[in-house]
């Protein structure tokens, strides 16, 4: 019907949504761990919430990235792979 | 950070007599979301792990799947730790001499206001429901004279008990307030004593 350039995009794409994502997590929780400190009453509970919170966080991006470190980053995405899911009897007129 | 010893314009001998929190009933509605929250999709890829296992072998769906599995979690996590935070810093401080009330709304809002116990013109506690009854946390409403409007203590812990101090707090500061106008400091103290 119509040839669409041969384009492709590694997989490690994801990864700036992903370090977005990040960066926006990093300020959100300095931001809050900020508030706890500034305005937390002082004491041990205040200490071991943002241990917590802050070992939480660890465990799930080392998580993460211990099954991200398996994938091969450079492996393309390529436009004319998705060409092939197209069924023309979605759009006969065309 | 604030110290209950050393609180903001702190004046002299006053101490605080009563520090409150929301009821950890409160914190109820947050464990129970976090835990559905994070269980439910667990539980579903435990239930289609076969159909899971296989597209996380694939070369483009299995990071993708990773990357926004991590996401959920993470936001879940942090969604969870603002909610506590909250909870966290709603904190009302009850002194011999005044009331302190200090509320956290959301990240970017928080209100601090104080009540001299002078001023305060009824206390009201207030236990609704089965559940407040149950585990004995509810309202109290401190009313001022004023147009300040009132003071409210939300779902604390035995808001019976805490209208009661708050009562007799207010009636030795009032005279400890008109024994001031009579007489001298030193009068004072010995009153307060």
């Amino acid at each position: 019907m119509f040839d669409l350039p041969n384009i492709s995009v590694p997989v490690g794409a994801f990864l700036i949504v992903y370090g977005a994502y990040m960066m926006f997590y990093v300020l959100y929780s300095l931001f809050n761990v900020y508030h706890l400190l500034r305005y937390g009453v002082y004491g041990f509970g205040l200490y071991l919430l943002v241990t917590i919170f802050t070992g939480g966080t660890i465990i799930l991006v080392a998580g993460s990235t211990f099954l991200l470190m398996g994938y091969d980053w450079a492996h393309p995405i390529s436009l004319d792979n998705t060409v092939e899911y197209y069924n023309e009897d979605l759009f006969p007129a065309l | 950070m604030m110290r209950l010893d050393h609180l903001p314009n702190q004046r002299p001998d006053e101490h605080v007599v009563l520090f409150l929190r929301r009821q950890w009933f409160a914190l109820l509605a947050i464990v129970f979301a976090f835990i559905l929250l994070t269980a439910v999709p667990l539980l579903i890829g435990w239930y289609f792990w076969p159909t899971l296992e296989g597209l996380l072998a694939q070369n483009v769906f299995g990071p993708l799947l990773v990357i926004l599995g991590s996401i959920y979690f993470l936001s879940i996590w942090l969604f969870a730790f603002l909610e506590f935070t909250d909870f966290y810093l709603d904190t009302w401080i009850i002194t011999n001499e005044r009331i302190i009330n200090i509320e956290q709304e959301g990240l970017f809002n928080r209100t601090a206001s104080e009540l001299d116990l002078a001023a305060v013109q009824d206390t009201t506690a207030e236990i609704r429901g089965i559940l407040q009854t149950v585990f004995t946390y509810g309202q109290v409403y401190v009313q001022t004279a004023g147009e300040k409007g009132r003071f409210h203590f939300k779902n604390i812990d035995n808001p019976e008990r805490v209208k009661e101090i708050v009562t007799k707090l207010v009636e030795e500061d009032k005279r400890r307030v008109s024994a001031l106008g009579a007489g001298g400091k030193g009068k004072v103290k010995s009153v307060i004593k």
